[in-house]
């Protein structure tokens, strides 16, 4: 065996490359184990719980003020819809933009990507005064509604239809497809990968959302994740052990879809950001 | 006149139809509000008076919002605290881009060198263990636990190589919200943290050291690094001089660069402790940015105003700024050491509890996120983008590394450069919320509020909704002359 530059170097590359990834994983590592001590052993110096306490995650759910499961449910829930809507509209208007041909359809598809620079603060409060007179405000449709449209996705799934070879199109067209089945059977499917996507970007964003809720939602049954947290945290945050534990368990969906969906975030990040 | 055939009229009302249900939330719920927003600010909304039980009459009140906001002190510091937040971007981005290029080595390697390397990172872990354990760093059931994380990251790597370590960095940035704020909130709380559990113990062994320091010492390692930051900043001008000279920087990029050259120097005169450190830099941008003005007032060369020097000239400022403020961090904690020390020791700092430190803390947060963030993903993507035969010309020059590094990648990766910051910088306007909401509550005394957070507390705490919506327009404002410098010098980069 030879010890050349090269490999020194491929070497010495690894081990700050794993130094780095260590300084990642560290704080994740003290949760996991935090969320597994007892409550007298928070402040110790050692990391590492003396006997595992794995029914501080069952006391989370029966904590008094604390719903976690209904929480849970909430955010499902929410973010679950406004990603179905927003991947159902984005990808309509983006057909629309890419495949469709009709007169001014640039200057409005111009008007869309400006008002993906606006500031969402800006919109928060008349978008507030908008909820208060249709009489949303504290339930979770008014969570929905508002973010349920997007220019960014359009704008997305635009940039990847554009790249659909035109022929099919006409394929399409001289077998007799109107330009419903043309989107539906055709083009819809072809574009998977970027509204899948859309899809986990949508989902996360709206999953840990905490401005919007933070000012609809009044009642503690309605509380999504984020803002269930924080009234965990100032009520009741003390208890670093339960804290963590559900912290733990609200992290969890996220590594569940960052570990089985890594391949198509990377994609779908240098498919907008690039030609962004 | 614009003529619609019957056509046109069909191929419209198609593609509106598919268009319909996107476009009708759009302007009920962005284009509409906007609108309501702007109006907003020059009235006096407030919902103590203006809601359903007192219906008053609302009042327009011209621009007395905005100039309240100017004149107001408060406005001021959270623009400031805002501004302060964003020095961390070139810290990420600098960040993001090591991390970048050591991802891209190639990692493919045989089977057998592969098992010698898991073997020679096994030896090198289990005595680096043992000696640690020796020293009695810590205890031995932490030092075990975290070179057992180190360890397994090393093997996983060596097997699964770029993707492994990709994973792992991606990791932060991708669950970064409520929960992850309220894990670092309790990783930095100042007594028995976590962090201040290992920092107090290595601060108590320096501080015998620091106390014995003599003030002299000190003041000549302060001024010795002052010194070096001058070197640092002599070094950047005096590029920027010459390829301006060259033709490569247009005067107006030059001038930019220069001005927000600038930046560090004034923080250098506010917070340096040595004096004449902040005021000899200052009178050398002044005679510097006078020196161009002239030489783009006599009309000696505006032959490229908008040009490629633009993004480069910028990004080697922000570069050279996070040199500067390290030099400049580094030469204020020697100078104040002594008189630290001298006391009952050195202690860890509170953190998000004490108002000089809760910036920085949010600051290293904000980098332990940012470093694996989707700005490594696009410097990855652009890293794979540069053109081999690039590399291979400059072998035959026989350039070094870093000559390697400096003229042909960081040249070819200038457009993501400049589209990640002005990005940043857009996000770096409207942020600080979440943070300042789950960790802080904008404090200790206002230190941690920015902007958006401000926004919030005016508005919905408060109620005065018209006040509010006025400090959403200016940052607004802020927010779109980004955008337009992005429009104006970006769009050929990034758009190609």
């Amino acid at each position: 065996m030879k010890f050349s530059f090269d490999g020194f170097r491929l070497l010495l590359v690894h081990v700050v490359l794993a130094l780095v990834a260590t300084a990642m994983v560290l704080p994740f590592t003290w949760m996991v184990l935090a969320s597994l001590k007892k409550l007298q052993e928070i402040g110790l110096e050692s990391w590492i719980p003396t006997v595992f306490q794995w029914e501080n995650y069952r006391d989370v759910f029966t904590m008094k003020g604390v719903q976690f499961g209904r929480w849970y449910w909430n955010s499902i829930l929410v973010a679950g819809w406004v990603t179905f809507l927003q991947v159902f509209t984005s990808s309509l208007a983006a057909f629309s933009f890419s495949r469709l041909k009709w007169k001014g359809r640039d200057m409005v598809f111009l008007l869309y990507l400006a008002t993906m620079m606006l500031p969402s603060l800006v919109m928060m409060i008349p978008n507030y005064q908008n909820m208060i007179s249709l009489g949303l405000v504290n339930t979770l449709q008014g969570l929905i509604l508002p973010s349920a449209f997007s220019a960014f996705g359009t704008f997305l799934i635009r940039q990847f239809m554009m790249n659909i070879p035109s022929s099919l199109d006409e394929a399409a067209e001289i077998d007799g497809a109107s330009k419903w089945q043309l989107y539906w059977t055709v083009i819809l499917p072809l574009a998977r990968p970027a509204i899948v996507t859309l899809t986990i970007f949508t989902f996360i964003g709206n999953y840990n959302s905490m401005f919007w809720p933070l000012v609809m939602i009044k009642s503690p049954e309605l509380y999504t994740l984020p803002i269930g947290m924080l009234a965990f945290d100032s009520s009741q945050g003390q208890q670093t052990n339960l804290l963590m534990a559900a912290v733990t368990m609200s992290v969890i969906p996220m590594i569940l879809i960052f570990l089985f969906m890594q391949k198509q975030l990377v994609k779908g990040i240098m498919l907008g950001g690039v030609k962004g | 006149m614009l003529k619609l055939t019957r056509r046109d009229i069909r191929e419209i009302s198609t593609g509106i139809a598919f268009l319909l249900p996107n476009i009708v939330g759009f302007l009920a719920f962005t284009t509409i509000p906007l609108a309501i927003s702007l109006f907003m600010a020059f009235t006096d909304w407030n919902l103590e008076m203006h809601n359903m039980f007192q219906n008053q009459e609302l009042r327009s009140v011209g621009f007395a919002n905005f100039r309240k906001l100017f004149t107001d002190p408060d406005f001021m510091t959270y623009l400031g605290n805002t501004l302060f937040l964003m020095l961390g971007i070139p810290f990420g981005i600098a960040g993001s881009l090591c991390a970048a290029l050591m991802l891209n080595n190639d990692f493919r390697c045989s089977r057998m060198r592969r098992v010698y390397g898991i073997v020679i990172v096994t030896v090198i872990l289990i005595v680096s263990c043992s000696m640690l354990i020796l020293a009695g760093a810590g205890s031995t059931a932490m030092t075990l636990l975290v070179c057992g994380i180190v360890g397994t990251i090393l093997v996983l790597g060596s097997i699964g190589g770029q993707t492994v370590y990709r994973t792992l960095f991606y990791f932060p940035s991708f669950t970064a919200g409520v929960a992850t704020y309220i894990l670092w909130k309790k990783l930095y709380s100042p007594e028995n943290g976590p962090i201040n559990n290992v920092l107090q113990p290595v601060l108590d062994r320096i501080s015998p050291l620091a106390g014995s320091m003599s003030l002299e010492t000190a003041h000549f390692g302060g001024a010795l690094l002052i010194v070096l930051m001058g070197i640092i900043y002599a070094y950047v001008v005096f590029r920027l001089i010459s390829s301006w000279k060259n033709g490569e920087t247009g005067s107006l990029s030059y001038c930019i660069a220069l001005a927000l050259l600038s930046i560090p120097l004034v923080c250098c005169q506010l917070w340096s402790r040595i004096p004449w450190g902040g005021a000899l830099g200052l009178s050398l941008v002044t005679l510097g940015v006078l020196f161009s003005l002239l030489m783009f007032l006599t009309g000696r060369d505006y032959r490229c105003v908008c040009d490629c020097g633009m993004s480069n000239a910028i990004v080697l400022d922000g570069m050279v700024m996070v040199g500067l403020f390290i030099c400049l961090g580094l030469s204020n904690v020697i100078l104040a050491l002594p008189t630290m020390a001298s006391g009952d020791g050195l202690t860890a700092p509170k953190w998000i509890s004490d108002y000089y430190w809760a910036k920085p803390s949010l600051m290293i947060m904000g980098f332990w996120a940012a470093i694996g963030s989707n700005n490594m993903l696009l410097y990855l993507a652009g890293l794979s983008g540069i053109s081999q035969e690039l590399y291979e010309a400059a072998d035959i020059d026989g350039a070094s590394p870093f000559q390697r590094f400096w003229n042909v990648t960081w040249p070819q990766l200038s457009n993501v450069t400049f589209f990640i910051l002005v990005m940043s910088i857009m996000g770096g306007l409207q942020g600080g919320f979440e943070t300042a909401r789950t960790m802080t509550q904008g404090g200790p005394a206002g230190s941690t509020t920015t902007l958006a957070y401000y926004i919030y507390s005016e508005g919905f705490n408060s109620g005065r909704l018209g006040y509010a919506s006025a400090v959403a327009w200016t940052l607004f404002i802020l927010v779109f002359c980004v955008t337009l410098f992005n429009w104006k010098f970006g769009n050929r980069y990034t758009n190609d």
